[in-house]
């Protein structure tokens, strides 16, 4: 009666199995957290770009993504095929249909985009460098069970996140780059829309 | 033959002999013996799980109450299964198990898709791989390059939950809440063991809320537990307050102890040995027979008090004499008692049997101690006071049928009026869920939970059969194609049926010849594959292995193996003439939808609660007809014996009685079905009781010449009548503020019902005029 989302499912298991330590904030971090625009809304473009090991050539894609700190995350992938994913804490939707959120995505995913660096402590030990230009951090699964799935997130930026790159044990590898990143005041009728799927 | 039962008793009662299970009141099932067993296997599992559920702010607190919950819980010894992380390995292994069939065993959409668009399929896939969540979606793209077991694997569980940390978690407005699932040790579930449930939640609710959490718990066992507890705190109330009244009454009535402690050796004697003939006869006996049983008490004291008062009726009494005179009326007042109990034993529900055999046991032997003992353990007893309550009762009898007959001309029609208004307004409620008052807490609570968690099953299934297993299999599929359209119209949430997951042998095959037509011949798979980049060397290994799986099959035993107990708990097996399977629903908005499918080839729709209050309606005319039978049996009997007209008078009493209490009834609005019927026959029986005393009093004045040892008689007899009633209304009357619908149901019933025989009995024999020896 329980349903996961996956496929290979004990991988996902593993994903799902997020253990919160207790929460740790560097200086680093602070002062990181501190450069970041902080508004309730961030929007803009990504490109991805997946290496799986089994494939000999990478899986390339680009859309538009939205983050709304309360409302979850839009993610819409425009080419190679047009789809869209709705995510929050509770509700995952893809173009199949509703999903069981795996919290490690659920939540994670949404604190990457939105940069809330402090509930990424709960789960991850986060070293970084803090430079003039940019910052960079090194995430580490807590999660032992985690940790044999995913080696290392590493997400690059300025004042905002520009780079997210998601290495895996298996040596599968995906990287995002955030582009024309901006900070609208309200949603777009279209985004309230999409919101609305999410949380009816 | 006190002595025998005592031995008996020792022997009997040292057993587990107390039946607390709701279930076992009810009756075996009228149908099909492969529905009853269906209807068992589905219950067997709701029957023993209680679910939990932690509460917390964050989902991290939720599952920290849930880890020391489930410590307690371990340490109880109360559960023979305690889930709180969800069995990974027995679910990796039913992966790695099925995951060789996966070009057989396909789910029903990817049949679809396949059929129609295949190359739909194939533009999912990339959806899914180009997504951000292709991890964990697509994990397994090495091994299975369509994602084909990754959609079968996921279509097996139709809810989707999340997971934490292999936990569970549900969330509402404002909280997260961890689940935990226990399966109780033991089916049947035993009276100590459920208050040590009870304990339990009740203690750590307590402590998880100390910690600052929430707990809510369900199950049917708890809802079993709190219905053996209120009824065990109800014996005891109506136990107490009978024999409070009856003590209270005798003391003030004969100032001496003789009488009360005569009177509690009747009972007492009644009651044991009621419980040890049905503990032999039944193996256990219920609950419900005891609440039942309790209020015995009152009718069993009548002959005690009938054979105690006539000590007021001479001056030199003699209880040897004495029993002479009211011996007819005893033996007639236990016939007619036993005879009502005995159109129990023809009803169909074993609690009521029981309660039929214990009433008339312990009536019987209470009826035995009273001719056989008490003449001796009376003798030399002789009250020579005049209690208030013989004046009373006294000037009562003779006062109250002369207003009557005074005041005829508006009160006969004002009874008449009420009577007919009453009955007018009756309207029978035959709904089983009736029967079960659980507390309204308790009911909030799994409201709640249901909410949360919509996977708890309806208590209506399908029973899907076939001949053979090729049958079986299609009007499965046929039934689940229109469950499919009901969910998708929202009129259910969703369903599970086992031809879902596991096709037979046939379909199999078709499915692999599908995938070989769709995509593996047609050279979309190889595209599809070289496109998003997999080697040379990996394609020619997927067709390999798509080659070599062209003749495997598994079968249903081996694919059942795999499964989780509830879909194990969906197949009821094959015998040499069919195949039956189970299909469990979730989430009903639309009854009469689902209900309209059964007419399909196959397919039988149990509706437990539905058959259940249908069955209560038959039986509730059945017993109608049962009650009618009774009083022209009993009006026949007196008939022959005192004559017709005789008889007459003496069966108005309860009739009227039947008739006010079934007015009451509709006036307030009471609950009427089949059980207010049992407690009319109870009333049948002790309005008798009270009208063949007044006539055996009648009698005595006839025969004898002596008129003021007639009326002597008469005032005891209205003594008697007075007390029995007044303690019978104490007994009755206290079932009344029982919790539970049907006893309330059953008290108020014979409370309306004694008390009109009560005001009416004097009439039986009342002379007009002393001089004048007319009776009315």
């Amino acid at each position: 009666m329980i349903a996961t989302t996956t496929p290979t499912f004990l991988r996902a298991l593993l994903l799902f199995v997020l253990s919160f330590g207790q929460s740790y904030a560097d200086d680093v971090l602070a002062s990181i957290a501190a450069r970041l625009v902080k508004t309730p809304m961030t929007q803009g473009q990504f490109q991805q770009e997946k290496r799986l090991k089994i494939l000999r050539k990478p899986l390339l894609s680009t859309g538009t993504f939205t983050y709304h700190q309360s409302k979850g995350v839009i993610w819409k992938t425009l080419t190679p095929v047009s789809s869209l994913l709705l995510v929050n804490d509770s509700h995952l939707i893809t173009a199949q249909g509703e999903q069981a959120v795996p919290p490690a995505f659920g939540s994670v995913f949404k604190a990457l985009l939105g940069g809330e660096l402090n509930r990424l402590t709960e789960g991850f030990s986060i070293t970084g460098k803090d430079q003039k230009t940019a910052w960079q951090l090194q995430l580490i699964p807590k999660d032992a069970l985690l940790k044999k799935v995913i080696s290392t997130i590493q997400l690059t930026g300025d004042t905002e996140l520009r780079q997210l790159e998601l290495q895996e044990v298996n040596g599968n590898l995906t990287q995002i780059s955030f582009t024309q990143i901006s900070h609208p005041d309200h949603l777009s009728s279209e985004q309230q829309a999409d919101f609305e799927r999410l949380s009816p | 033959m006190m002595l025998i039962i005592g031995v008996l008793g020792r022997q009997v009662l040292t057993k587990d002999w107390l039946e607390t299970g709701f279930l076992a009141l009810l009756p075996a099932s009228e149908q099909q013996p492969e529905i009853a067993k269906a209807i068992q296997q589905h219950n067997e599992l709701l029957n023993r799980k209680v679910l939990w559920l932690t509460g917390a702010a964050s989902s991290k607190e939720a599952i920290g109450h849930a880890r020391r919950l489930k410590q307690q819980l371990e340490q109880s010894k109360l559960f023979n299964s305690i889930v709180l992380e969800m069995p990974q390995q027995k679910m990796a292994k039913q992966y790695q198990q099925l995951f060789p069939y996966r070009y057989q065993l396909l789910d029903t959409q990817t049949q679809l898709t396949l059929s129609n668009y295949p190359k739909d399929l194939l533009a999912q896939n990339l959806e899914t791989l180009y997504s951000p969540m292709a991890q964990m979606m697509a994990a397994d793209l090495e091994h299975d390059p369509l994602l084909l077991f990754s959609r079968y694997f996921n279509a097996q569980n139709p809810i989707k939950l999340t997971l934490e940390q292999g936990i569970v978690i549900l969330h509402d407005a404002d909280k997260y809440w961890a689940l935990l699932l226990t399966d109780l040790e033991d089916t049947h579930l035993q009276l100590d063991k459920l208050e040590t449930l009870l304990a339990l939640v009740k203690s750590t609710t307590t402590q998880v809320q100390t910690a600052g959490g929430e707990l809510m718990v369900t199950g049917m066992p708890l809802f079993t537990a709190q219905g053996s507890d209120s009824a065990k705190q109800e014996i005891s109330t109506v136990g107490i307050g009978s024999s409070a009244g009856i003590i209270i009454l005798l003391m003030l009535t004969f100032r001496s102890v003789r009488p009360l402690l005569l009177s509690f050796l009747a009972i007492g004697s009644g009651l044991f040995a009621a419980l040890v003939v049905s503990v032999l006869v039944f193996g256990k006996i219920h609950i419900i027979t005891l609440v039942f049983g309790a209020s015995l008490i009152g009718v069993a004291d009548d002959y005690a008090l009938h054979f105690v008062c006539d000590s007021f009726a001479a001056k030199n009494w003699q209880p040897r004499q004495s029993l002479r005179y009211i011996f007819p009326g005893l033996l007639i007042g236990l016939l007619t008692n036993l005879l009502s109990y005995a159109g129990l034993v023809f009803s169909p529900f074993p609690g009521l049997q029981e309660v039929a055999l214990f009433s008339a046991i312990g009536l019987l032997f209470a009826w035995l101690t009273v001719v056989l003992l008490f003449p001796l353990l009376l003798t030399g007893f002789k009250p020579d006071h005049k209690p208030v309550i013989l004046k009373v009762a006294n000037y009562w009898q003779q006062h109250w049928p002369v207003w009557l007959l005074k005041n005829r001309r508006w009160v006969c029609p004002l009874v008449v009026l009420f009577i007919a208004g009453g009955l007018w307004q009756l309207t029978p409620r035959d709904d089983v869920r009736l029967l079960q008052s659980a507390p309204a807490e308790l009911l909030k609570t799994a409201d709640k939970i249901k909410q949360l968690l919509p996977v708890s099953q309806e208590n209506q299934f399908f029973l899907v059969s076939g001949h053979n297993l090729d049958d079986w299999h299609q009007n499965e599929q046929q039934l689940l194609e229109h469950l499919k359209v009901l969910t998708q119209q929202h009129k259910l949430m969703a369903y599970q049926g086992l031809s879902d997951y596991w096709t037979d042998q046939h379909s199999q095959q078709q499915n692999y010849q599908l995938l070989d037509k769709t995509l593996y011949q047609s050279g979309l798979l190889k595209q599809y594959m070289t496109e998003l980049g997999f080697s040379k060397k990996a394609i020619n290994s997927e067709l390999k292995q798509f080659n070599d799986a062209k003749n495997k099959s598994i079968a249903l035993p081996e694919w059942l193996a795999t499964a989780d107990e509830s879909k194990q708990n969906l197949w009821l097996g094959c015998d040499s003439t069919h195949c039956l399977s189970l299909v469990s629903l979730i989430g009903i908005t639309d009854l009469s939808a689902l209900s309209s499918l059964q007419n399909l080839q196959g397919v039988a729709w149990v509706d437990q609660v539905e058959q259940l209050s249908s069955l209560f309606a038959r039986y509730r005319i059945r017993v109608s007809l049962l009650l009618i039978a009774a009083y022209l049996l009993v009006f026949t009997g007196f008939g022959l014996k005192f004559g017709w007209r005789n008889a007459l008078t003496i069966i108005s009493i309860p009739i009227i009685a039947t008739l006010v209490s079934l007015a009451m009834m509709g006036w307030f609005d009471q609950l009427f079905s089949l059980f207010n019927l049992f407690a009319l026959l109870l009333v049948l029986g002790i309005g008798v009781d009270d009208a063949i005393f007044f006539f055996m009093a009648y009698n005595s004045e006839q025969s004898n010449t002596i008129d003021a040892d007639g009326e002597a008689k008469r005032a005891s007899t209205s003594l008697a009548v007075t007390l029995s009633a007044l303690t019978t209304l104490l007994a009755f009357g206290l079932l009344a503020v029982s919790s539970t619908e049907i006893v309330h149901a059953f008290g108020f019933t014979v409370a309306a019902g004694i008390f009109t025989a009560l005001a009416c009995s004097p009439l039986v024999g009342h002379r007009v005029n002393p001089q004048d020896n007319r009776k009315v």
